[in-house]
């Protein structure tokens, strides 16, 4: 185990050296002087001299990655290059919740919908539900976000026109407002969990206790909670991670569609202003939640499954 | 037709109904996009003022969007760019990254560590995460500086960064697997040099493994490509790609919904049909795999 964190603990500070190296390295090689735009029409040496120095412009290309990092570990993403000296802490500290917010409940709503759906796909084998499960999820993993968007919007309309309850088409402030963008983000990973869930329920059916469960006569219902599903639903936290790095790139699409005021929207804002420091925070941001996610899922597939040796 | 060709991947991957279908469909659609604009001559940017936002009618087969511009026309465009882009990325992932996994799998030491180590590095970013960075970063520097053509290649660029180190590393693996055949230490025993196993033993092996990758693959570049456009990072004005179309027919779905259903059902047409082909490649060069 010691061998194991050790090995886990080296891999997660190579993965963190590589995503901030090469995101300060990306935003350093932005071709033209910041500060020459950021001072605009004013032309004088002096202020040129001090904002250089205040953005820390002025040292090594060393020593600015090493007080980006010592300032990322303070939580110091910065300062913004289009509001001149504000922290870019500022600027995306209230995107964070309300992105973690709807990944967040994506990610819930995934898992406990594809878990069930896989299993009782499995459970209910070669008939017309297990087709009908594995055809709708397939369609779900294969129909990307931005085709599924217009399709929930054109169906809300309809609802709308036919005088039915119908959801907010897009926005931010009330918990309507998240009804869409959850089913859009979760839509890809429901499929993908109840995959997985279906095969792993299949090859558990499949195992020696199972039938020792069966032939002491214990009820079909204990069997599946307390057997099945325990064992079945392992190969789904391996998924955790990727499903998580899957909706880093879901938040831009869907924070933009629907304009939610969430660090996907605050990059894509940052970019048509070119705030570049903005940008790499939320990258930075976006990129160490997957890492964590990753390694926790690590863990605690080990926790949970002593069998497995991690390589 | 020879009688090895029956026998040969490429004969049973025709011969299989998916992969058959597959390729005709594909055939279609690119023959459609090249061919565009010789057997639909109407300009994707030139607006018609007398049919604005206009419904589909005998002019305009799939209506016109909001500048009066026609959507047939500009589907056919953006098809060609998404085509065009996902090719490029697949050629970039092949010679780089194919060729870098090679490299790292056959010969192994540090040059296997320099290039592991690099896909490393570029794992660290999950999804699109990097290519987003990237397109983001140069996208209003290259544009003004050189232009739409190079802009273009910068979201080719953006994406094969993206690509490059998974088929590196899956080639990689590949070649890992088949140095410790038999037939390869069996080459070794007879003397044969390095070069010689590579050219006679390793490529015929793992030509079929790459061309399915990188196929599989092309989903990605697709999805990746409108996802970027979708974000305004990818190709710009008046030029468009499917999901640029997406985007900007996404306001109008009340007025005008074929603006939004004609690029969306391309899309997912597209992208199945070259997920198809892949799953008919794979069975037909690695038929164990099944």
């Amino acid at each position: 185990m010691a061998q194991f964190l050790t090995r886990r603990a080296l891999s997660l500070i190579f993965v963190l050296f590589s995503l901030t190296f090469l995101t300060f390295l990306i935003g350093r090689l932005v071709p033209g002087d910041p500060i020459l735009v950021l001072m605009g029409p004013r032309r004088d040496p002096d202020t040129y001299a001090r904002l250089r120095h205040l953005y820390g412009l002025d040292r090594s290309l060393i020593e600015q990655y090493l007080r980006y990092v010592g300032g990322l570990l303070r939580g110091d993403f910065g300062l913004s290059f289009r509001y001149e000296g504000r922290p870019v802490r500022e600027l995306i500290a209230q995107g964070v919740p309300i992105s973690l917010l709807v990944g967040g409940l994506a990610l819930a709503l995934s898992v406990l919908a594809g878990v069930p759906l896989g299993m009782f796909a499995a459970l209910r084998h070669n008939s017309l539900v297990d087709r009908g499960i594995v055809g709708l999820t397939l369609a779900f993993y294969a129909v990307p976000s931005f085709v599924l968007i217009p399709l929930l919007w054109a169906l809300n309309l309809a609802a709308y026109r036919a005088g039915w309850p119908s959801l907010p088409q897009a926005g931010w402030g009330r918990p309507a407002h998240m009804v869409l963008p959850i089913l859009v983000l979760a839509a890809a990973n429901i499929g993908y969990i109840t995959r997985l869930m279906r095969s792993s329920t299949l090859e558990v059916l499949r195992d020696d206790y199972v039938r020792t469960a069966r032939a002491k006569g214990l009820r079909e219902r204990t069997v599946v909670l307390r057997h099945v599903l325990r064992n079945a639903i392992l190969p789904v936290l391996t998924m955790l991670g990727p499903a998580t790095a899957f909706l880093v790139t879901g938040a831009f699409v869907v924070e933009n569609l629907f304009t939610i005021p969430g660090i996907g929207r605050i990059s894509i804002e940052a970019i048509g202003q070119r705030d570049y420091p903005v940008i790499q925070g939320t990258t930075i941001i976006l990129g160490v939640t997957v890492v964590i996610m990753n390694t926790l899922t690590d863990l605690l597939y080990r926790v949970f499954d002593p069998r497995i040796e991690l390589e | 037709m020879r009688p090895d060709f029956q026998t040969s991947p490429w004969g049973r991957l025709v011969r299989s109904p998916l992969g058959a279908l597959s390729l005709v469909m594909l055939a279609l659609v690119i023959c459609a996009a090249l061919a565009g604009p010789l057997i639909y001559p109407i300009d994707p940017t030139t607006p018609d003022f007398a049919a604005i936002n206009a419904a589909p009618s005998l002019f305009h087969p799939l209506g016109t969007d909001r500048l009066g511009r026609d959507t047939l026309a500009r589907l056919l465009a953006g098809l060609r760019i998404s085509l065009l882009v996902a090719v490029v990325v697949e050629a970039i992932n092949i010679v780089v990254g194919a060729s870098l996994g090679l490299l790292a799998g056959f010969f192994g030491g540090w040059a296997d560590a320099l290039i592991s180590r690099l896909a490393d590095m570029l794992f660290a970013f999950p999804g699109l995460l990097l290519a987003i960075l990237v397109a983001a970063v140069f996208g209003a520097w290259v544009t003004e500086n050189y232009g739409a053509t190079a802009r273009l290649l910068l979201v080719v660029i953006s994406l094969a960064l993206v690509g490059w180190p998974l088929m590196a590393r899956y080639v990689r693996g590949q070649v890992l697997g088949l140095r410790q055949r038999d037939f390869v230490l069996a080459a070794r025993a007879l003397g044969q040099r390095d070069l010689g196993i590579l050219r006679l033993h390793i490529l015929p092996n793992i030509t079929g493994l790459v061309i399915t990758a990188a196929t599989l693959d092309v989903v990605n570049v697709i999805v990746g490509e409108a996802t970027l456009s979708l974000l305004g990072l990818g190709i710009q004005p008046p030029s468009t790609s499917i999901g640029k179309m997406i985007v900007e027919g996404a306001p109008l779905l009340a007025q005008n919904g074929m603006l939004v259903a004609a690029p969306a059902i391309t899309l997912t047409i597209l992208v199945l049909l070259f997920s198809f082909l892949g799953d008919a490649l794979r069975d037909a060069f690695d038929p164990t795999s099944r």
